[in-house]
């Protein structure tokens, strides 16, 4: 697509800068006209057609400005253009109109990154946060995560980012045989300096829509991911999914709680070993109870269960005096054999009944969150 | 009294992976110690979601939380041996020092007053056997510093968990340990796993130290009645090759076997050898 930039921007300085990065940005961008006052922009820029506007929102009123250029351009795109990203306004803005948001000064692949990034969809404001927890580690939790993630993206054709919080064992990149430049390290390291177009670099493609934020290669000895930055991070990436899924470190430590904290969801996963892992899941609930909406917002989930039926179901939610959302069969041989090989046990068997069992919780997580402000 | 006092021995059962049986292996390591006379406690450092009070079917009275108070309280006057639970059977007696109850009461354990515990806990027992989470966390790091031997378990089931197993031996390595500290123990040899033995030597760059042989069967029943394997009657092959790592772990009986991976019925061997006893 060929965009037709409309470039707003108080700044004399700044408007010559990001003048000539749009000039750079290839074949496909050209600035068809400029202002440094919202309303010459608003009574001359409609001369030139523009199917793009980058608008410039610092010190002013971003919503009252994004609704009068929606106005006078139905047809255009709007980004937002500003000195820092904030994460806290940033819903407002897209319910006013803006399809996305990006730092200045910035580069012509920053300028091309969030055209990719948002033309399609806009920016995410509904997005659902999911922490999937264990008490103990050997949960199958990174397994079912990589799934889910999968049949998220597929069945929804929406936007799903993965991050890996497991700061020391952190799985993922292993389960989508990926060998990444850039991990969690590095994106907590670079969060001040990132809007979600730049943050979408540092997750790794590993399908048309599931990205992955992967952990760190080697144990970390000494927490090179504050809590703020984690934080942070998964602020940001609510503006670029629909769907976000955390994997965190088994029991309850700062990373584990602190992405909880920010989460839709809390879903504890614990695998059915043969020892005393129902107490501990109990254990594990009674802490999560402290939450006034405990009830909506923490899910029970049992993998390597055998018989994967109803009635095993209701005998261990029994067991537990709680409810079970999902119970996942035992299905050591396919994980493991996608695990080595760097697929997903789901397509290797999609017939099986693990596949059913993740399909049935993924459509329990698409069905209880319709509401969208990006449909045009 | 004129004799210098002797601080006892600290095995510290360690992994990268969860559910290797460190709990399993240090419960049997504790017994095994006990029954040959030593005065061995077991310490269990899985502070939130440890398992041993449940493999021994203990009901501490005191945890590990009360001898942190005590320490708060007290200072260094404070008696570790009152937080103390025993276990005792057939005449055979060890002490557990159990994690704390409450979640809570865990996550606030501090990592300085637990290694005074074990210090002072090293002037009253032979051996201190230390049940650990699976994570380099500041806690797990200062009692690997302070072990005598780090036990490090592992199982082979799929490649995340070796990849695990790999990296937790080179940040160990990193670490700068004495090379005859870190033991590396198989468990669950003869599993049911998709990967050859050779190629996981290969990858991991290391030789096995000791194999246990896959029993789950044992282990879930040792497990349910509470009852550490080589405590129990007529010892199967995973009860007898435990008692020979901690033959091996403390020097007596020393037998220079080779670990072998390949072998199908590491019952077979272990009968030949203390088959009379």
């Amino acid at each position: 697509m060929a965009y037709r930039v409309l470039l707003v921007e108080r700044n004399r300085l700044m408007i010559e800068q990001l003048a000539q990065v749009i000039a750079q940005a290839g074949d496909n961008f050209q600035l068809v006209a400029r202002y440094q006052a919202p309303s010459d922009a608003l009574g001359q820029g409609v001369l030139f057609k523009p199917n793009l506007i980058l608008l410039d929102i610092d010190g002013q009123n971003g919503v009252s400005l994004i609704t009068e250029f929606c106005k006078v351009y139905p047809e255009a795109s709007i980004l937002c253009l500003s000195e820092r990203w904030q994460a806290d306004g940033v819903s407002q803005l897209v319910q006013a109109g803006a399809k996305g948001y990006l730092v200045k000064p910035f580069t012509a692949e920053e300028l091309q990154a969030a055209v990719k990034a948002f033309a399609k969809s806009g920016m995410e404001v509904s997005s659902k946060v999911m922490t999937f927890f264990s008490p103990k580690g050997k949960s199958g939790k990174t397994s079912l995560i990589a799934n889910l993630a999968m049949t998220l993206g597929r069945r929804t054709q929406e936007q799903v980012g993965v991050i890996d919080a497991d700061l020391q064992f952190g799985d993922l990149a292993v389960f989508f045989s990926l060998k990444p430049q850039a991990t969690i390290v590095e994106a907590a390291h670079d969060i001040s300096f990132l809007s979600p177009v730049t943050l979408n670099n540092y997750f790794v493609p590993v399908s048309e829509y599931v990205h992955v934020l992967c952990g760190t290669a080697e144990p970390n000895l000494i927490d090179k991911v504050g809590i703020e930055e984690l934080e942070s991070i998964i602020r940001m990436a609510r503006s670029l999914y629909r769907y976000i899924l955390i994997d965190v470190p088994p029991g309850f430590n700062p990373t584990s709680i602190a992405a909880s904290e920010l989460s839709d969801m809390v879903y504890v996963v614990t695998m059915l070993n043969g020892g005393y892992e129902l107490q501990h899941t109990r254990r594990a609930l009674e802490i999560f109870k402290d939450w006034q909406d405990y009830e909506e917002r923490v899910r029970t989930v049992f993998t390597r269960v055998t018989p994967c039926d109803m009635q095993e179901k209701q005998r261990l939610a029994q067991e537990l005096g709680e409810p079970v959302a999902a119970i996942i069969p035992n299905a050591y041989q396919v994980v493991s054999e996608a695990a080595d090989n760097g697929s997903m046990a789901m397509d290797l068997e999609p017939d099986s009944e693990l596949a059913r069992s993740i399909n049935r919780l993924a459509e329990h997580i698409i069905g209880r969150h319709r509401i969208r402000w990006d449909q045009s | 009294m004129a004799e210098i006092e002797q601080n006892g021995a600290i095995v510290t059962l360690f992994s990268t992976a969860s559910a290797v049986g460190k709990t399993l292996v240090g419960t049997n390591l504790a017994a095994e110690l006990a029954r040959g006379g030593y005065r061995v406690c077991l310490l269990d450092l899985d502070l939130q979601f440890g398992d041993v009070c449940n493999y021994l079917q203990l009901m501490p009275e005191s945890t590990i939380a009360d001898a942190q108070q005590a320490f708060a309280v007290e200072g260094d006057h404070a008696r570790v041996e009152a937080c103390l639970t025993p276990y005792e059977r057939d005449g055979i007696i060890f002490y557990v020092l159990a994690n704390p109850s409450l979640l809570e009461e865990a996550y606030n354990i501090k990592p300085d007053t637990v290694k005074r515990i074990v210090q002072q806990l090293q002037t009253m027992f032979n051996y201190i056997v230390i049940d650990t989470s699976s994570m380099f966390s500041v806690l797990n790091l200062s009692m690997l510093d302070i072990s005598t031997v780090v036990v490090f378990l592992g199982i082979v089931d799929f490649l995340p968990t070796i990849k695990n197993m790999k990296s937790g031996i080179d940040t160990l390595k990193k670490l700068n340990y004495d090379r005859n500290k870190l033991r590396i123990v198989l468990n669950r040899s003869n599993a049911r796993t998709r990967i050859p033995m050779d190629e996981v030597t290969g990858i991991l760059g290391e030789t096995f130290y000791h194999i246990l042989p896959n029993d789950f069967q044992a282990a879930n029943a040792s497990i349910k009645s509470g009852v550490p394997l080589v405590l129990s009657q007529g010892g199967d092959g995973l009860g007898l090759a435990l008692r020979e790592l901690v033959r091996r772990s403390t020097n007596q009986h020393y037998e220079e076997e080779p670990a072998d991976g390949n072998e199908k019925n590491s019952g077979g061997l272990f009968h030949r050898l203390f088959g009379k006893g």
